[in-house]
């Protein structure tokens, strides 16, 4: 545990003042700071009154003394968790040091990694009047100048991705425009683009949170529309592999495992050579994936990534031994031949010609011996997702097709697109019928399928409803062929002699290293897991590359980023909270013309457009807000960004705490009548502070609606203070004083402007306050007393303020603008209320930290030993939160030193 | 009035990589204000004024020396103008 005499919450100058003055007297200070800069709403303003000096001049020396003062430990971007006191009297604070996913010591301030940035939010540092980017350095005088990127957690659609491909990424980017960068991406994960593009059941749009609205972005396609892009225009990857290590790895099975295991291992500079059986290299892409839905070229074309680097596959060349293989001087073997045999039936006459296993069917269609089953019968047992592309392809063989399937409709394991698009080709379904003999002629050919109806029981092992026969229920479906594709297994007789193979003839290995008993053989893919899909292969190939390395250069077998070290995934009621509307968008949805009778193997989903691809990508909502797009990786010159960084949290041991969290502003749209919000010309004071300041998001003062400058400028004071309907009584003390600056920078930035101030009293009680006003009225601001009651818009913008002029009888006037400014009131801050867990923080009447003795011991709180400076206990102009901070600092002091004294607690 | 918003400000903001290159296209031919490449747009001025103040943050755009008669300033391309 760290130790420290105070710990300080909060930088602001009430803060940053309190931390120094400790510092300079000798104390040891942690300072703890939630955003990424010290300096509080201070250095955010234009200039300060009544001097007119810079805030910028006169903050940023305190922002350096405190980062570098020897005294002071200033953590920015992190959180004080709460706060305990000890036995001793001291106190424990846990404080969470938030992942920056920059290293801040090699973090230049560059901001290449903003300009980079695919993602882009509200800027909290100029009152969202403008986006800043997810890479973002706060604000300009940012000490430490350090970037942040902003992560909220995983985006779903990654962390549904069981081949850890950042979906977020590539959306954000193809937003952009960056086609080929959301290429890359995907390639960085797969050679399998486009195979994914089309194949893939998309795991991600089930996690996108668009769903929860009118439907999920087509991510799939738009994996498709960059795949499609590439190979059009670019020749090869595009990717340069590491140079040669010497090391060889023999790759046993090219279906998407062995693949994307390939790519990987050679893009690491491994010799790697693949063994595949078939004629053909792809697995189950090239021979269980149906043309209509996965075109051979394609195929190819990701085959081609992988052939590009230098990988060597040899085809129809099975492997049994895997000993020879490392006999040839292969220094690891990685078997992923998938499951590549079809289960049996397992009931009388399966041997009837005319019987045949699914993938058989589908792989015999694939290599050309397609039967031709114009006028005959098929009925395809089984209700996956290869019984539904067996069922399709028989009817595009001209058959007529129906799938009888034991369980029902609700149960089928295959993915609902697929069996609506196998009925809407004609496909027909029987369910609850369970085939129990296929019956056939004298010569041998098969006549039908005896079935069973069952009914469905409680829910099994898998959670589907149990199938049970109903007796006397038999039934003949007549047909000419039968197709068994109720499941699929390894074919792995061969190795039993050299690994452990489980009972369902799965390999054995460790599932998170895929390494076998036997140390230089992996395995990966369905000859692990049985059969999954296309991503989850994929998932299972980037891993066992990733141990392999490891392996191979004698690294323990951890890491492996993409899959096991994701940020837990982003709440969705969290992204959903962050706006109050949302604008609907219509789901994409491809244009897939099915006909009732298909008669050939062309793809049936039309490519997508690159309008539809920017509005698909242009409706994602950036969940965890990062998109993980890696452009900030790209960008950054010192190699920074790590975003394997991960927050800490640790417990820190102080003697005193100084609670100085400043105020909150109120919030304009609580007076609907104003129109903030509503009205883009209404603007708070502190958006036009950052108007006015040097560091301002527009060119100049220009008001939002259109950016025209304005030239009939209203201020409303006391919005949101001394207004009991809001629940504010309090007069904000500062709003009088910080309007009457913004008035005269005003007219000093736009001569032609007039200012026109609507108040009921301006209260300029401070040194040279009233004479800061006099000035303001000199230079020609306007003063009319009385309450604005409403406020509304014109056509071209501007805004009719009506109101009560008290000092002209009292009448009820209406006055036109270009642009109005809310003087909002100032509210207390209640974020201390949950530090400490021991015991409550005493609060006034109006929910500011209390001093309980406020008039003879200024910042002492309701707990020995907690101090409040600043604005925490009540609004105060800078000048007075120095002061008061100075009395804080007095009293953590007097505090510290009788501890010291009568308790002899050690500093 | 036309430009009344009815998005939240964090959708429009998300919008602005998506802008960039349609905003562009429109300031091929020449500097324009917010209103004329609201116009050029079909889109909300106070939108635009997000979209082009971002472009300009982040180096894509830049504004004219001086505003109009009637009060707007001119925004033009900055390099290389539309990417490809």
């Amino acid at each position: 545990m760290d130790h420290y005499d105070v710990l300080v919450v909060g930088s602001g100058i009430g803060g940053m003042e309190s931390a120094i003055k400790l510092g300079d007297m000798g104390y040891k200070v942690l300072l703890v700071e939630k955003e990424g800069s010290v300096g509080g709403r201070v250095i955010l303003l234009s200039k300060v009154f009544p001097t007119l000096d810079c805030a910028s001049c006169i903050t940023t020396p305190k922002m350096a003394a405190t980062i570098h003062h020897p005294n002071i430990t200033a953590m920015t971007y992190s959180e004080v968790m709460g706060i305990r006191r000890g036995g001793d009297g001291r106190f424990r604070a846990s404080v969470r040091q938030k992942a920056r996913y920059v290293d801040e010591s090699a973090c230049t301030g560059c901001q290449l990694c903003e300009s980079a940035c695919t993602v882009a939010v509200p800027d909290q540092f100029n009152a969202d009047l403008i986006a800043r980017r997810a890479a973002y350095i706060p604000f300009p005088q940012a000490v430490p100048k350090k970037a942040v990127i902003e992560r909220a957690g995983t985006s779903p659609c990654i962390d549904n991705c069981p081949a850890g491909i950042k979906a977020h990424g590539y959306v954000s980017l193809i937003r952009s425009g960056k086609y080929e960068e959301a290429f890359q991406l995907v390639l960085d994960a797969t050679p399998l683009v486009g195979s994914l593009g089309r194949a893939c059941y998309a795991p991600c749009e089930s996690g996108c949170t668009r769903g929860e609205l009118e439907g999920p972005l087509p991510i799939r396609r738009l994996k498709r529309f960059v795949a499609d892009r590439h190979y059009r225009e670019m020749e090869g990857p595009g990717v340069t592999p590491a140079q040669p290590n010497g090391k060889r790895v023999a790759i046993v099975g090219s279906g998407p495992a062995g693949l994307t295991a390939a790519w990987q291992l050679a893009r690491n500079g491994y010799e790697v050579k693949i063994f595949e059986a078939a004629e053909e290299p792809g697995g189950f892409l090239r021979y269980a994936i149906p043309a209509y839905r996965l075109p051979q070229d394609v195929v190819e074309q990701d085959i081609a990534n992988v052939t590009a680097l230098g990988v060597q596959i040899a085809t129809n060349s099975p492997v049994s031994d895997l000993g020879a293989l490392r006999r040839d001087g292969f220094d690891a073997v990685l078997l992923a031949t998938g499951t590549p045999l079809s289960s049996g039936l397992g009931i009388p006459g399966e041997q009837l010609q005319g019987v045949v296993g699914g993938l058989d069917f589908l792989r015999g269609v694939r290599h050309g011996r397609a039967p031709d089953l114009h006028g005959r019968r098929v009925v395809v047992v089984g209700g996956g997702n290869v019984a539904m592309d067996a069922a399709r392809t028989a009817r595009r063989l001209g058959a007529e097709t129906l799938v009888a399937y034991r369980r029902g409709r609700e149960e089928m394991p295959a993915h609902q697109a697929e069996s609506d698009d196998a009925a809407a080709e004609g496909v027909e379904f029987r369910f609850l019928a369970a085939p129990i003999a296929v019956v056939g002629d004298s010569a041998g050919r098969v006549q039908g399928l005896r079935c069973q109806r069952m009914e469905l029981g409680q829910p099994d092992a898998s959670g589907r409803r149990r199938p049970t026969p109903v007796p006397g229920s038999e039934f003949m479906l007549p047909c000419d062929e039968v197709i068994a594709a109720i499941g699929m297994l390894p074919d792995t007789a061969s190795f039993e002699a050299a690994l452990p193979i489980a009972a369902d003839r799965s390999v054995k290995v460790d599932p998170h290293t895929l390494q076998s008993e036997i140390p230089y053989i992996f395995a990966a893919g369905d000859v692990v897991t049985g059969p999954t899909d296309i991503a989850r292969a994929v998932g299972q190939g980037r891993r066992a590359a990733h141990m392999i390395d490891r392996w191979l250069t004698n690294r323990p077998l951890t890491g492996f980023h993409a899959l096991d070290d994701r940020l837990a995934a982003v709440d969705t009621a969290e992204v959903l909270g962050r706006q109050r509307r949302y604008t609907r968008h219509d789901p994409l949805v491809a244009d897939v013309q099915h006909a009732a009778l298909p008669r050939d193997f062309a793809e049936i989903e039309p490519p997508m457009r690159e309008d539809e691809a920017l509005q698909g990508a242009g409706a994602c909502l950036d969940c965890g807000v990062c998109s993980e797009c890696g452009q900030c990786v790209a960008a950054c010159p010192p190699s920074a960004i790590d975003l394997s960084m991960r927050e800490r949290t640790f417990d820190a041991e102080v003697g005193a705490v100084v609670v100085s969290t400043g105020y909150k502003l109120f919030a304009a749209d609580l007076k609907p009548e104003y129109g903030f919000g509503k009205y883009p010309n209404v603007i708070t004071a502190m958006q036009m502070d950052r108007l006015i300041a040097p560091t301002r998001p527009f060119n100049t003062i220009l008001r939002p609606g259109d950016g025209k400058v304005p030239e009939r400028i209203a201020y409303v004071m006391c919005t949101g203070s001394r207004d009991k309907t809001v629940g504010n009584p309090l007069c904000s003390k500062i709003c009088c004083m910080y309007s009457t600056k913004q008035n005269q920078l005003i007219m000093g930035t736009l001569p032609l402007a007039d200012v026109t101030v609507h108040y009921m009293d301006v209260r300029a009680a401070g040194k040279r306050y009233e004479e800061f006003y006099q000035q303001a009225k000199d230079m020609g601001a306007s003063y009319i007393k009385g309450r604005v009651a409403k406020i509304t818009e014109t056509e071209n913008g501007n805004l009719i303020l009506r109101y009560e002029d008290i000092e002209n009888g009292g009448e009820i006037a209406e006055a036109e603008y270009d642009l109005v400014v809310l003087a909002v009131g100032v509210q207390p801050n209640r974020d201390p209320e949950r530090l400490f867990l021991d015991e409550p923080l005493g609060l006034d009447d109006y929910y500011y930290v209390a001093e309980p003795n406020e008039d003879l011991n200024p910042g002492k709180t309701s707990i020995p030993g907690v101090f409040v400076a600043g604005a925490a206990s009540g609004t105060k102009d800078i000048v007075d939160t120095i002061l008061h901070a100075g009395a804080a600092v007095a009293q953590v002091a007097a505090h510290l030193e009788q501890e010291n004294r009568t308790k002899k607690v050690p500093v | 009035m036309s430009n009344t918003p009815t998005r939240d400000i964090r959708e429009i903001i998300r919008e602005e990589p998506l802008m960039h290159r349609p905003i562009l296209r429109v300031l091929a031919d020449g500097p324009l204000t917010v209103p004329e490449i609201a116009e050029a747009l079909g889109r909300p001025a106070d939108e635009v004024l997000f979209w082009v103040m971002g472009m300009r943050r982040y180096g894509m755009l830049a504004e004219s020396k001086d505003p109009t008669d009637d009060g707007y300033f001119s925004y033009a391309a900055v390099g290389g103008g539309v990417p490809s």
